[in-house]
């Protein structure tokens, strides 16, 4: 029964939190001009500079802030989220061209970031103090000051300039003809899921070499995070009183890792995973910039420099939408795995 | 009577930050067969690393410098025992839980929170009875296939019950050869030279090796296709958890091993801990102050369950405490520990009738009784620092009959009078 | 004999414990190798810094951050004796660059993590201090705040500010606050209830005299743990900003800046992919380094001072 309270308490909690990001992403919103504001309110064209003025006034752009925001408010509810100059269209025709990329990049980065993380956050709690955990450690370190477009840029040069492979890109050049082609279908958006409903493996196999430099790079930058999580984690379990039972009772070193700590020690891993996968979301802003990748990042870093207002509100508003979900998401699959909080 | 276990001149070293805390000086303790032994001192005087010795899980940084543990129960010649500070880590392991087992202090910190009373119990029976527990699972399969059943379970269970007898045959495999090397490792015990010592090495290494590998055929039951008949062994060993929770008085225990140790009271969790370590009848169990954490009348209750358990389960008990009420009531002999020495060592009735050792007497005063008035007499001073630790006997500073070579030289464990021993200068000139 | 105990040598009470810790805290920290890598990489920079006017004169005095550039040749420079370490497009040269972008992430990230600290601590003893609605409220806010990632909203606010190296300060002190004010806000949550802060109340001190004199100084401690790891996240996303062509303008010694400028040069002509090598490299390297001393820093430091670590 209390799980059912919890659930119900949090969801509460997510609709409170949503609407102050709301709040937020708004106040944002009116330090911008409302000549500049104009933009997010027209759909279907672009606005001519002559009639701007005319617009502020139709659309209220000098109102009191508290009639703006819930003018603003119902019009997102409404589904209606302006049009997009980077675009070329309305928000949320762009918005579902772009995200599937992005989507894709970070469900393929996220388990691999998570594996290496796990992997060498167990390797190091178990050769604690000896060389293999100076060693992931120091990586750690090194991993998470990089900034991330160096590294990106960096990869590029030696792998694709140098090397000649992991072009940047999702696509070949030839391969793009066909995916933008008819007899195309276009299920998911996501090249390689698409790849197998068309059954066209050879742009599967494509898809997935243009991903697989950026997936290294995140893996690099962001699996520090998972690794020291993981081994201070372990290390904690290992030091409670239960290992000391488990080994009074003639259970082996590895049973003893593998059993009795890693269970208690992947449960915060959890929620870091979940704000990993939120993370990589917003991050894909530099990344795929980097290797060019048209996803939801690659359209804000564009609408920025071009100031185009309701791309950039909009892909905000997602962004903490998308983060507030997967808080939840997370925290309830916590909650039904840790038996503590399940019985309780 | 005879004996189950000791220790020879057990020393044992902490590598701290601060220095080295030399926590066991020369340790000897005997414990016979049937009999329950307790182990009194004040806090930090060594009973814990004494016991966490004696099973070898002595927590880092620290280690067992010298001096020998002596097990006879499994020696083929009971009179000169096996010292097992010399054994593989492998060797312990198929030990511990099986022939010697420990309870702790915290029973509610001492069972793994994520996993399921059940499991906790059923992994005894997992280590040290898988064999019994393998040939169990085929009996019951024998007698589903004797009766008539449909085809396609008939041969399921004619599969898995293959499988498992070969899991069985390999098992045994494994056992035969670890056997005989244990054997010629028993025959190495005594000899000191080079060559015997590498042998040793080598037949450890061995050892270990085959162990692990004896569970690598465990690691293949992670493979999903054999996980379906491993569910068969686990009922078995289910039945076995839940036979062993009714026979210690636990009511309902099929609901108690499915739940989780965050659901029980304190007495109940400490009876589970009970009951893991006493899943294959131990020849001797090891209790590290089981009950100082509970309420009066659920100790009564645990220490119950105990003195029953020696005269049904199990042969020995070695009974750590601070409370000399319960060294009373429910050990034959014990020993006195002060700052990583034995002080002294009697029968429980000698020991309160005649202790010998100052400490012991300074002890004994200390324990306010019924019938007295005025102040409680109490032992001048504190407990040592172990990193420097008083030269001599380490009670001189605060021993009132403190002679001069108390400083100088440590006074040896002698025995004073039958079964009585006694580690004082006091009474090793003279008497004998 | 009686019931003397015999003389026992004890140690000297003349050194104050607060002081016997630090003294342990410190020699722990520098035992660690990591520790004095780190302390020499900011060392380094500093001196980079300080030392800029002397040894990369700007040619403009009155604005030293533009960075001297010999030509318009969009392609870059490697390095020669005229530019030891190669220029950007348009012949900008990249030790100058460097420097004075050393100087210029010192001027931003002090700013940031300062005012940060300041407001942090204003905030979090508010909060943590008097507890109930304000806490409430303060608490909800700050997590309305973390529900979005930093970078994009970021983003968002350097555009609504307009775009420009203040914007970006500005951005990130707004932005930045809740971490300061949470971790100032346990700490002081955590103190409150101790004794000698009851003590203090019950021998009537007013609430702004038990704040100033008991409460903040032991909680500076965490805070200015968590300002020296936080200033390389800090560093790391004004770059980010610079490089998405968010901060400086073209030519001033921002090492983010200097990056994005060789997107167009990642490939070099064939024969010579690596030609540009430098260009790639080094601002980035820059940037690692720098942020890899305060990470190592702030590392050693949470280790040293972490209970369960200290005494191994």
């Amino acid at each position: 029964m209390s799980l059912l309270n919890y659930i119900i308490r949090r969801l509460l909690f997510m609709v409170l939190v949503m609407f102050g990001v709301s709040i937020l992403v708004f106040g944002v919103l009116m330090l911008i001009p409302p000549g500049m504001r104009v933009a997010a309110y027209v759909t279907n064209e672009k606005v001519p500079p002559t009639a701007i003025d005319a617009m502020i006034v139709k659309y209220g752009l000098r109102d009191p802030a508290p009639i703006q925001y819930f003018r603003w408010i119902g019009k997102i509810f409404r589904g209606d989220l302006g049009y997009s100059t980077t675009a070329n269209g309305p928000v949320v025709e762009g918005f579902a061209q772009f995200f599937p990329v992005t989507l894709e990049l970070v469900l393929y980065a996220t388990p691999a970031i998570i594996l290496v993380g796990l992997w060498l956050g167990t390797m190091a709690a178990m050769k604690r103090d000896k060389p293999a955990d100076h060693a992931i450690r120091v990586f750690a370190i090194i991993g998470y000051s990089l900034p991330t477009f160096w590294l990106g840029l960096l990869l590029l040069m030696v792998f694709y300039g140098f090397l000649g492979i992991f072009p940047p890109g999702v696509l070949s050049e030839k391969l793009l003809d066909v995916v933008t082609g008819k007899g195309w279908i276009r299920a998911t958006g996501m090249l390689t899921v698409d790849a197998i409903i068309n059954w066209r493996w050879d742009i599967f196999l494509d898809a997935l070499y243009h991903l697989a430099l950026p997936v290294i790079n995140l893996v690099i930058l962001e699996s520090a995070l998972i690794m020291r999580l993981t081994r201070s984690s372990m290390l904690d379990a290992l030091g409670q009183d239960y290992i000391r039972t488990a080994l009074a009772k003639g259970a082996s070193q590895s049973t003893i890792y593998r059993i009795h700590a890693r269970r208690n020690a992947l449960l915060p891993v959890i929620t870091v995973a979940g704000i990993l996968f939120a993370g990589l979301m917003a991050g894909a802003v530099i990344t795929e910039t980097i290797f060019v990748r048209k996803g939801i990042g690659w359209w804000t870093a564009r609408a920025a420099l071009q100031l185009d207002v309701s791309a950039i509100m909009f892909n905000v508003l997602f962004l903490g939408v998308i983060f507030v979900v997967v808080n939840l998401i997370v925290d309830l699959i916590y909650a039904a795995i840790d038996p503590r909080i399940r019985l309780a | 009577m005879e004996k189950l276990i000791e220790t020879r001149d057990l020393y044992t070293d902490f590598n701290t930050f601060e220095g080295v805390v030399k926590a066991l000086n020369g340790v000897s303790v005997v414990v016979n067969e049937g009999e329950t032994y307790g182990l009194v001192g004040e806090s930090g005087c060594g009973k814990s690393v004494n016991v966490r010795s004696m099973m070898r899980i002595v927590q880092a940084p620290g280690r067992i410098v010298s001096g020998k543990v002596v097990i006879f129960f499994r020696a083929e010649d009971r009179s000169r025992g096996i010292d097992i500070v010399e054994r593989s880590e492998a060797y312990m392991t198929s030990l511990r839980g099986d022939s010697i087992s420990m309870i702790f202090q915290e029973a509610s910190t001492s069972l793994n929170p994520v996993l399921s009373i059940g499991y906790q119990i059923g992994e005894s029976f997992h280590f040290h009875r898988l064999t019994q527990m393998l040939q169990e699972t085929i009996a019951d399969l024998d007698g589903e296939l004797s009766r008539p059943t449909w085809i396609l379970p008939r041969g399921w269970k004619r599969l898995q019950k293959s499988l498992l007898a070969r899991e069985l045959r390999v098992l045994t495999h494994y056992k035969d050869r670890i056997d005989r090397i244990d054997h010629e490792l028993y025959g190495l015990e005594d000899k000191s030279d080079g060559a015997a010592a590498d042998r040793r090495h080598l037949l450890n290494r061995r050892r270990d090796r085959l162990q692990k590998e004896s569970t690598v055929a465990e690691i293949f039951k992670r493979v999903p296709l054999v996980r379906s008949y491993q569910r068969r062994v686990e009922r078995t060993v289910r039945r076995h958890v839940v036979e062993l929770l009714r026979s210690l008085g636990v009511p309902n225990p099929e609901r108690i091993a499915a739940s989780y140790p965050h659901e029980l009271s304190g007495g109940m969790q400490q009876r589970i801990v009970i009951a893991i370590a006493l899943a294959c009848h131990p020849v001797l169990l090891i209790a590290d102050e089981p009950t100082s954490n509970l309420d009066v009348t659920i100790q009564a209750q645990i220490i119950d369950l105990i003195k029953q358990l020696k005269k049904t389960a199990i042969s020995s008990v070695l009974f750590i405490t601070h409370d000399l009420g319960l060294v009373a009531e429910v050990c034959d002999r014990t020993s006195v520990m002060y700052a990583g020495d034995i002080s002294e060592t009697a029968t429980v009735k000698e020991l309160f009738r005649n202790p010998l050792h100052p400490y012991s007497q300074g002890l004994l005063r200390s324990v306010p009784k019924v019938e007295q008035t005025g102040e409680l007499a109490t032992i001048p001073g504190g407990v040592p620092n172990l990193i420097a630790p008083p030269s001599g006997c380490r009670f001189h500073p605060r021993c009132p009959h403190r002679m001069a070579v108390c400083s100088e030289r440590k006074p040896n464990l002698l025995e004073h009078s039958a079964g009585h021993w006694v580690a004082c200068h006091l009474y090793s000139e003279g008497t004998r | 004999m009686g019931n003397e105990i015999a003389p026992v040598r004890e140690a000297s009470p003349s050194r104050h414990p607060g002081w016997q810790e630090l003294a342990f805290s410190l020699r722990r920290l520098f035992k660690n190798p990591l520790t004095i890598i780190g302390l020499t990489i900011i060392l380094f920079f500093v001196f980079l810094a300080v030392a800029a006017p002397w040894i990369a004169p700007p040619p403009r005095p009155h604005d030293p951050y533009l960075m001297p550039h010999s030509g318009w040749d969009m392609t870059p420079s490697p390095p020669s004796v005229k530019n030891p370490l190669g220029t950007l497009p348009s012949q900008y040269d990249i030790l100058y660059g460097v420097i004075w972008g050393t100087r210029n992430a010192f001027r931003i990230g002090l700013a940031i993590v300062l005012a940060n600290l300041l407001v942090g601590l204003v905030l979090g003893a508010v909060a943590g201090y008097f507890g109930g609605l304000v806490d409430e409220i303060i608490m909800r806010v700050a997590d309305i705040f973390y529900a979005i990632p930093l970078l994009v909203i970021a983003m968002a606010l350097v555009i609504a500010l307009g775009r420009g190296l203040q914007s970006v300060v500005l951005a990130l002190i707004i932005l930045q606050w809740p971490t300061y004010t949470r971790v100032i806000r346990s700490e002081i949550l955590v103190l409150r209830n101790m004794d000698y802060i009851l003590a203090a109340r019950a021998s009537g001190s007013s609430h702004l005299r038990i704040l100033f004199r008991h409460v903040l100084p032991n909680s500076m401690f965490s805070a200015i743990i968590v300002a020296s790891m936080n200033v390389g996240v800090t560093i790391l996303i004004v770059a980010a900003l610079s490089f998405l062509g968010l901060g400086s303008d073209t030519g001033y010694a921002d090492w983010g800046a200097m990056v994005a400028t060789c997107r167009n040069f990642i490939v070099g002509p064939p024969g010579n992919r690596l030609a540009y090598w430098y260009l790639v490299f080094i601002p980035g390297f820059t940037i690692a380094l720098f942020v890899l001393g305060w990470n190592l820093l702030g590392d050693a430091v949470r280790d040293v001072f972490d209970p369960r670590m200290r005494r191994r």
